[in-house]
């Protein structure tokens, strides 16, 4: 054949070449085995696709649906397998209805194709279709019927994720999965039938689960009826079929009771019933159950007896149960949303629900038949709470009715309540169901009073003595009083749930009523002499100690003390013959407890209406929050009063100060006497020694004002102590200027101490010593840097002021001197003109015999005239003119002393040296120096000349005045003092 | 954060009385305390007073929420009901559903529950009432919407879904990020 062919092929090739044709040679023989050969394939597909795909001749095999052969082709199934809880479900569904099975065959029928269809359309995608291309299911119940959930599931997952987005409404959602539900319930609309073996179960809007009934049961310690506690065998079977129902439950039996109770107030709140708690519960069960309870009567009865008191009361019908129950609805509908009271007083009705259960059990004996009757003619599952179903809703069933509501209706009715309420208020919601009513002021508020009263009333009646009945009747009249602290805020939120507990009761369950009362009377025993009657007693005993401790005298006080420590400590009973008795002055406290309990009593008056419970916590709550806002104003007009009228007495009545004096002078021993007694008393002790204390610091400082007016006078007498040592401690005024340094004191006082000296002893020419003294300290000023400024600024500070002082210093030293003077400046004098003798021996003796006592007396007198009249001239330039003069004085004497011990000529110098003083002091005597001697002359000369140049630079000193600087004057007293010595 | 409008109340209230009915005005009206609804960042919050008076204090952009979120309203200002109003409208529901045990973890996986998975209902149940799925133990696991009547489901094929579902719990996992 191909030797045929490839000549054929030259054949061919040659033919074409021949005749000049394209693609001869070009094709080649590959090519035209291709070509030959395309056209045999060709030839043989036509003729088979007809008759068989290829795809189906490739892929489908034999058995390949097998998981097996799909495993090992290494396709997986993406779905995981049904949870075995479904299939067990569901497989027992399949065993149970029978005609459900027959369905099944026809989904099986319909969906193959569709799933060949999109097998055949998605081949490609092979991840998902071997699972829905399953044509033929190998287990066809649980594929099949996991197959619409799987779908679901995925399409609901795809929703859930645009649903995560939020840009579909619900709504529209809604729709879809409707549309989508009816299409396919067209599509199977023919196979369902009746379904009706499907074991769900329909209950009543009041429905409590089995588990919780189970549970309280249970928590009631009836587990031998726990088996057969319901009569309904469809809920038997439904429990036996839940494998996890039941271990749940079989979990729940084994739990403790308060978590039992816990899951039934869950339930409850579920139910919206919140308050009617286990006994309506209870009253529906065993109203159902009273056949069973009654064949088991006596165990429960065994079970029962240690938690219940004997049966005493009144025990109620079951009829009577009913309404009770009824009423109790009623009521524990208006507490509404107290859900966590409702778990917080879990203790408490356990102990009411075995009451209840004890009277219904013994009421079931009497009345069973009804109950029989009405559970043997409900063979279904329905209406088994047909009495439970009365008490849990009956307020809202009266207005609900059988069909559902429509929601617009509903909301267009809370719509216009609300916008007769602008937001959220709907007090039109109150017509029809009154649980929930505004605050309607303080009247409501006295019938919430009467109704608790009442209900105290009667309790305290019956078994309570009258203490304790006084206690209830005070109780709350002062722990509203005391709203504000928290902890009776606290106890009394405790207490409501109770009243409403009590309330809920009604009136045939007044044995837990009453059980529960002692209990709130123990409680509040416990709680008022702790907490409320303690502060009730605080507010209202302190301020009236603290006005009766100013209010009475020394001797009442302590005895008014002890009466109050009593009050404080003793109980109502004595507080409150304590309040009677000190009622003096305590009118406002004590009207304000009068008011309360007339109040009370008012409200006890008032009649006992039974809508007064609808009303419930918001009266009793307006009525604590205004009780206490009366107190509060009420302690604070005490208090303001209190005040005021301590104040008033303070004030008023001043002829008590100096009581109030002796006592504070004497109260020292009282205080020990009653610093023993109490310990909040030594504060008003401690207020009124203060007292005391700043009275009698008035008496010192009236005392002291006299003194310092004496002292202004005495002022003048110590300040000259400056000048001395002991002025050193005397300070000089407050002011910073006059504060005195250690180091100036000490300067100031040796300068002192040598200007005084010398300001003494320069009349009297004894300056040996002094002078030598001052020179050196001059020099010490001048030498030392540290003193320069000092001695700058002492001199700067050379004011009036201290000029003045310095003046006045010297003056008076100088009076003192002069009237010493005569004595000492004998001597000195004496001593001088021993000097002097030497060269004026004539002149001298006669000067002095001739004057010696009107000389003195003149140097006396004339001296400080002398120096007074510059310093009243020269007022600020007096001292460095002093100053010089020593200066020229020490100097001369330094001189003098120098030149006496080495030249004996210049005694004269000495002459006029000693002129300026004789011409100050003795003017009188020049003519007698003049006519001695020539030299005197000559020396007078210039001595005068000194004395005119020393006038000049006076005058030249006072001409600038002040404004001079130191350096100025030091200078000037530096020439002056080389003048001086030159001459 | 602001007050609801009028419209916007009504609309969601329309939507909670589908769970709850007039046990809408137990959330209102409530005796402990005022308790009022508020719209920040297009989500309803259900806040007491007193803790709205204190995330007042919080600027609008930085607060992430406050109280409890009711839901929130659409682009088409409808509103959606979130998984966080459970707690209070599971306990004031006036048509339950409860759900097998074995249909519960589909239930949570965001799937309608079918009446094979079907426990429990309350009598009277209208078509596309809203109601609430607890468990069979009494745990509130959602809400959803009947897709049939009480008397409808005891005919539907047990395939048949019952309740669409709304929301549940579950959400707390799958939309985490999303819920406030």
């Amino acid at each position: 054949f191909f030797c045929d062919c490839e000549e054929l092929q030259e054949l061919l090739a040659s033919v074409f070449t021949f005749l000049g044709l394209p693609g001869g040679r070009k094709v080649g023989w590959v090519g035209w085995r291709r070509r030959l050969l395309g056209r045999r394939r060709l030839k043989i597909g036509e003729d088979f696709t007809n008759t068989i795909p290829i795809s189906s001749l490739t892929w489908e095999l034999e058995g390949g649906n097998d998981p097996m052969s799909k495993k090992r082709r290494g396709e997986f199934s993406d779905f995981h397998g049904p949870p075995k809880k479904v299939i067990k479900v569901q497989k027992n569904e399949s065993s149970i209805g029978s005609l459900a099975m027959s369905t099944r065959p026809r989904r099986v029928i319909e969906r193959p194709p569709l799933t060949l269809q999109q097998a055949a359309e998605k081949r490609t995608c092979d991840s998902i279709t071997p699972s829905r291309s399953s044509p033929v299911p190998v287990s066809d119940t649980q594929k099949l019927k996991n197959l619409p959930l799987k779908t679901s599931s995925l399409e609901t997952a795809k929703k859930r994720n645009s649903i995560s987005d939020d840009d579909i409404d619900s709504e529209d959602e809604l729709r879809m999965m409707i549309a989508k539900e009816e299409n396919l319930q067209r599509t199977t609309q023919s196979s369902i039938n009746e379904s009706e073996n499907d074991p769900f179960e329909v209950v009543r809007d009041d429905f409590k689960s089995g588990i919780h009934k189970l549970h309280s049961l249970i928590g009631l310690g009836i587990k031998n009826n726990v088996s057969c506690h319901d009569s309904d065998d469809d809920i038997m079977r439904n429990d036996t079929e839940y494998d996890s129902g039941d271990t749940d439950e079989i979990i729940a039996m084994k739990k403790n009771v308060a978590k039992v109770k816990n899951s039934t107030e869950f339930s409850q709140m579920e139910k919206s019933t919140k308050k009617i708690s286990l006994k309506n519960r209870e009253n529906c069960e065993l109203s159902d159950h009273c056949i069973k309870l009654q064949k088991r009567k006596s165990n429960v009865e065994s079970a029962l007896g240690h938690g219940l008191k004997s049966l005493n009361c009144k025990s109620p019908s079951n009829s009577g149960s009913s309404e009770d129950a009824d009423s109790a609805s009623e009521l524990a509908d208006s507490e509404g949303d107290e859900e966590y009271n409702a778990m917080m007083k879990n203790c408490l009705r356990v102990n009411l629900t075995l009451a209840d259960l004890e009277q219904l059990a013994g009421s079931d004996l009497k009345v069973p038949n009804g109950d029989t009757e009405s559970d043997g003619a409900e063979t279904t599952t329905q209406c088994k709470f047909d009495r439970g179903s009365k008490s849990p809703k009956a307020p809202t069933c009266l207005r609900r009715g059988r069909q559902c509501i429509h929601p617009e209706k509903i909301m267009a009715s809370l719509l216009e309540g609300e916008e007769n309420t602008c937001g959220k208020q709907k007090p039109k919601e109150n017509n029809l169901k009154p649980k929930f009513q505004a605050f309607k002021g303080v009247g409501c508020l006295y019938e919430k009073e009467s109704m608790k009263k009442s209900l105290k009333d009667n309790v305290a009646s019956s078994n309570i003595n009258k203490d304790q009945n006084s206690m209830k009747h005070e109780n709350p009249s002062i722990i509203p009083m005391e709203d504000g602290s928290p902890y009776v805020n606290g106890s009394s939120g405790k207490l409501t749930p109770c009243q409403h507990a009590k309330k809920a009761n009604g009136p045939n369950y007044i044995q837990p009523q009453k059980r529960q009362t002692t209990f709130e009377s123990q409680d509040r025993k416990a709680v008022s002499p702790s907490s409320s009657e303690n502060r009730s007693t605080n507010p209202i005993s302190r301020p009236l100690e603290g006005k009766k401790s100013l209010s009475l005298s020394a001797k009442t006080h302590n005895i008014g003390f002890d009466k109050d420590s009593c009050h404080s400590t003793t109980k109502t009973e004595a507080s409150e013959e304590e309040s009677s008795l000190t009622s003096l002055k305590k009118s406002p406290k004590v009207s304000s407890k009068d008011t309360g309990e007339i109040k009370t009593d008012f409200s006890l008056s008032v009649s006992n209406s039974s809508d007064l419970s609808a009303k419930g916590k918001h009266a009793e709550d307006n009525e604590k929050r205004l009780a206490a806002l009366e107190a509060r104003q009420k302690a604070k007009e005490a208090q303001k009063k209190l005040v005021h009228n301590a104040l008033a007495k303070l004030d008023g009545h001043p002829e008590d100060k100096p009581t109030h004096i002796i006592f504070g002078s004497d109260s020292e021993c009282e205080t020990e006497e009653t610093s023993t007694q109490e310990q909040s008393h030594p504060g008003e002790e401690r207020v009124k020694e203060s007292m005391g204390k700043t009275s009698g610091k008035l008496f010192d400082s009236s005392d002291d004002e006299e003194s310092d007016s004496e002292d202004d006078s005495n002022r003048f007498k110590i300040k000259p102590q400056f000048e001395g040592r002991a002025g050193q401690k005397s300070h000089f005024g407050t002011d910073d200027r006059f504060r005195m340094d250690s180091r100036f004191l000490e300067s100031n006082g040796e300068e002192e101490q040598e200007g005084k000296c010398f300001i003494v002893q320069s009349p009297d020419r004894s300056i040996n010593t002094s002078t030598y003294s001052f020179a050196f300290h001059f020099k010490r000023f001048t030498s030392k840097g540290q003193h320069g400024p000092q001695l700058k600024k002492h001199l700067t500070c050379s004011s009036p002021r201290v000029q003045a002082f310095w003046n006045k210093a010297k003056r008076k030293k100088k009076r003192e001197e002069a009237e010493k003077l005569p004595e000492v400046s004998k001597e000195m004098y004496y001593n001088i003109a021993m000097d002097l003798k030497e060269i004026f021996q004539t002149t001298k003796y006669t000067s002095e015999k001739e004057e010696d006592s009107p000389w003195n007396e003149d140097c006396g007198k004339e001296k400080p005239e002398e120096i007074q009249d510059p310093a009243a001239l020269t007022s600020g330039a007096e001292q460095p003119s002093g100053f010089t003069f020593s200066f020229f004085d020490s100097d001369s004497k330094d001189i003098k002393e120098e030149t006496y011990r080495v030249e004996t000529v210049k005694p004269g110098k000495i002459v006029w040296q000693e002129d300026p003083r004789f011409q100050d002091s003795s003017s009188e005597e020049e003519d007698v120096t003049e006519e001695t001697d020539h030299r005197k002359s000559t020396i007078c000369f210039f001595a005068g000349i000194v004395h005119n140049l020393s006038q000049l630079y006076l005058i030249f000193y006072c001409c600038i005045g002040n404004h001079l600087s130191n350096n100025h004057l030091l200078t000037n007293t530096a020439i002056w003092s080389k003048l001086t010595t030159d001459c | 954060m602001r007050p609801l409008t009028e419209e916007e109340t009504r609309v969601m209230f329309e939507k909670i009385a589908k769970y709850i009915g007039e046990n809408l005005q137990l959330l209102v009206d409530r005796p402990d305390g005022t308790y009022c609804f508020r719209l920040h960042n297009d989500r309803v919050y259900y806040v007491s007073e007193k803790i709205m008076k204190l995330a007042a204090n919080i600027s609008g952009d930085k607060l992430v929420s406050l109280g409890t979120c009711f839901g929130k309203f659409t682009k088409t200002h409808k509103f959606r009901l979130h998984v966080t109003a459970l707690d209070y409208l599971a306990p004031y529901a006036k048509y339950k559903v409860w759900i097998k045990p074995g249909a519960e973890q589909s239930f949570l996986y965001g799937n309608h529950v079918l009446k094979s998975g079907l426990g429990r209902i309350t009598e009277n149940t209208s078509q596309y009432q809203g109601v609430v799925v607890y468990s069979m133990a009494d745990i509130p696991l959602g809400f959803g919407v009947a897709a049939k009547s009480t008397q409808d489901c005891r005919k539907v094929d047990p395939m048949a879904i019952v309740v669409f579902h709304q929301a549940d719990v579950g959400e707390y996992v799958r939309h985490e990020e999303t819920l406030t």
